[in-house]
């Protein structure tokens, strides 16, 4: 029974939450049962993932491999748990058990009737499935079949409020999200014709073989992805549905939106542009300076216009624009410290801003206020809470002993190898701008004059849920260890291939 | 000139999966009305459909179904047409819930018109 399970633990992470998903429905009315449930999976999760990146770390980057139906690979469909799959799957779940405790019995108040909470839920569950699906898959087409039913589920996510904007965030969203994912589908499609192949092993040795015979339609197909994963990883220019759907959800919907299903997108980008094309072509038609440019436009840009925001969840939204582009500069940095920084700093990211996009969260739901201003001398009110947005905003901006820290030092590490002196600069005035419009927070939290209001901490799973979150964050940046060797061995496959 | 003209008359499924995909990507982009917006979107769609299954396709090529009278040695590639099925299942999914978010905007503004809309939002939040 044990041996079956591990054997198949690979489909099994991203099947249990869809599973678990469909079976929600049923149990509507017995909220604590659906509570429960939601938070069993995600622990189960926790678990795999954590199994399945300790077998990956002692078979020292041996990925496990797994055929769907026992179909061998150009035919059969395949599930790779790498290094970075296994990677992927512990911020996943690491994320996504945290925001699941914090929703517990906090939901009702946001989103209406209990219905909608069941409903929110299965939403939630499916989003979890296609991303773990994201971290395992090993096929083109799969990629997009996922991306949909993320895509998908996001957007129900966003207009699960019932209130008017929530609906034209979430249309907007839709439609601009289901822009970009025909645009990747072109781009499979473009793939699928000039090698033949959906899985992306052959699919690369193929290209590798042809690439020079046929080079404008490889121009097509990566403008196709980075298009249309931009629109989704709301990379700057693309950006803009992303402020109303981030800061019109409920909170734990934010925090997961901003946080993983992002950086859902983003992995299959990397997979695609790394295990697909291959760092030859990337460097072979200048990809990498494009992504660096855009990330550095990204930030420099998304960070000024946080500035200018005083609605909490609008500048958080921003914010996450900005961080987006630390991303997309580690991902045109064709070194092994490069992409290292940019696999940790997406899981940094992952943690914090879930962290940050919570708290605020906690936050408005005591005080009942949307902007800054109006929040002075919560920090002595609400303890706890100020103390973990503290944290994720000094993890953002990047203090030693915090996880976004770590990750910067690399990206800085890898520009330097690759001998960029513009990023450089870039990533620090960065760190600068991001303290500019996240200090003035805690400032105004802990030093202003206390108003006389009943304010108080959230109960004890949201605190709970917080303090989870805080605790990773000062872990990933005290002790990396394992993370870090996940993330540079996944960042070194990356480069041997081809 | 001619030659391009022969290419384009050879390939012209490929033509015209361009054409739809720049007509819906247009529509999207400039049409303020909600439900043009959803319709571009469905036709840019089916111009990648029609790429893909153009791609699969073989001129004078056999079903691809195993039987002792097929005499033709060609068959087209089924893979195609299989993956778009999930295509066509994933747009209409995407269009039912898009035509759910237009009905609840309709019933919070009274109109479907996407410039429409934002105005009476500023004005809301302006007050």
């Amino acid at each position: 029974m044990t041996a079956a399970i591990t054997a198949n633990l690979p489909v099994f992470v991203v099947i249990a939450p869809l599973f678990v998903a469909f079976v929600l429905p049923t149990f509507a009315r017995r909220m604590r049962l659906v509570e429960g449930l939601v938070i069993f999976v995600e622990a189960l999760g926790l678990v795999g993932a954590g199994y399945l990146a300790s077998i990956v770390l002692a078979q020292k980057g041996i990925p496990i491999i797994y055929r769907l139906g026992g179909w061998p690979a150009p035919w059969g469909i395949e599930l790779e748990v790498g290094s970075l799959g296994a990677f992927f799957l512990l911020v996943i779940a690491g994320v996504s058990l945290p925001v699941a405790l914090f929703a517990r019995g906090n939901l009702t108040k946001e989103v209406g009737s209990k219905e909608r909470v069941t409903r929110f839920y299965v939403l939630y569950l499916l989003l979890n499935g296609a991303l773990a699906g994201m971290a395992v898959t090993n096929d083109l087409f799969n990629v997009f079949v996922l991306v949909e039913v993320a895509t998908l589920s996001c957007c129900g996510l966003v207009s699960a409020r019932n209130h008017p904007r929530a609906a034209e965030a979430a249309f907007t969203y839709l439609i601009l999200a289901t822009l970009g994912s025909t645009l990747v589908l072109g781009g499979i499609g473009f793939l699928y014709i000039t090698t033949g192949h959906l899985n992306m092993g052959f699919s690369s040795q193929e290209l590798g073989r042809i690439w020079q015979d046929n080079p404008h339609v490889v121009w097509v197909a990566i403008s196709f992805m980075l298009v249309g994963f931009g629109v989704k990883s709301a990379l700057f220019p693309l950006h803009l549905w992303l402020p109303d759907a981030h800061s019109t959800a409920p909170s734990p919907a934010s925090a997961i939106l901003s946080g993983l299903a992002i950086k859902g997108y983003l992995i299959c980008l990397l997979k695609i542009l790394y295990n697909v094309f291959g760092h030859t072509l990337i460097q072979a038609f200048a990809v990498h300076r494009i992504l660096v440019l855009a990330g550095m436009v990204a930030i420099i840009a998304g960070s000024i216009l946080a500035l200018t925001q005083d609605e909490l969840k609008r500048r958080l939204a921003f914010s996450t624009v900005a961080q987006v582009g630390y991303i997309y500069l580690g991902l045109g940095l064709v070194n092994t410290k490069g992409l290292t920084g940019m696999l940790f700093y997406l899981a940094s990211h992952a943690v914090s801003k879930s962290a940050l996009f919570l708290a605020a969260g906690a936050m408005i739901a005591a005080t009942g206020k949307q902007s800054i201003s109006e929040l002075a001398g919560i920090g002595r009110k609400m303890p706890i809470t100020m103390a973990v947005f503290t944290v994720g905003s000094l993890s953002l901006v990047g203090i030693p002993l915090f996880s976004g820290f770590i990750g910067k030092w690399y990206l800085i590490l890898g520009n330097l190898e690759a001998g960029n002196i513009i990023p450089v600069a870039v990533i620090i005035i960065g760190s600068v701008l991001c303290a500019a419009y996240l200090f003035p927070i805690i400032r105004t939290a802990y030093f202003e004059p206390v108003a006389d209001e009943d304010w108080q901490d959230p109960g004890l799973p949201q605190k709970i849920s917080l303090i989870l979150l805080a605790v990773a964050i000062v872990i990933l940046g005290v002790l990396p260890g394992p993370f870090l060797e996940l993330a540079s061995r996944a960042a070194a496959e990356f480069l041997v291939l081809q | 000139m001619r030659i391009l003209l022969e290419k384009l008359m050879a390939n012209y499924p490929y033509f015209a999966a361009v054409v739809l995909f720049t007509i819906g990507a247009l529509t999207v982009m400039t049409r303020s009305n909600l439900f043009k917006k959803l319709i571009g979107i469905n036709i840019m769609e089916s111009g990648i459909f029609l790429m893909f299954v153009a791609a699969g396709n073989i001129r004078g090529g056999a079903v691809p179904i195993l039987d002792e009278a097929n005499t033709k040695s060609v068959y087209i590639n089924p893979l195609p047409s299989a993956l778009m099925l999930t295509g066509i299942v994933v747009s209409v999914s995407v269009t039912a819930f898009a035509l759910a978010l237009i009905v609840r905007l309709y019933k919070s503004y009274g109109t479907t018109d996407a410039h429409r809309i934002a105005e009476m939002r500023n004005e809301v939040s302006e007050r």
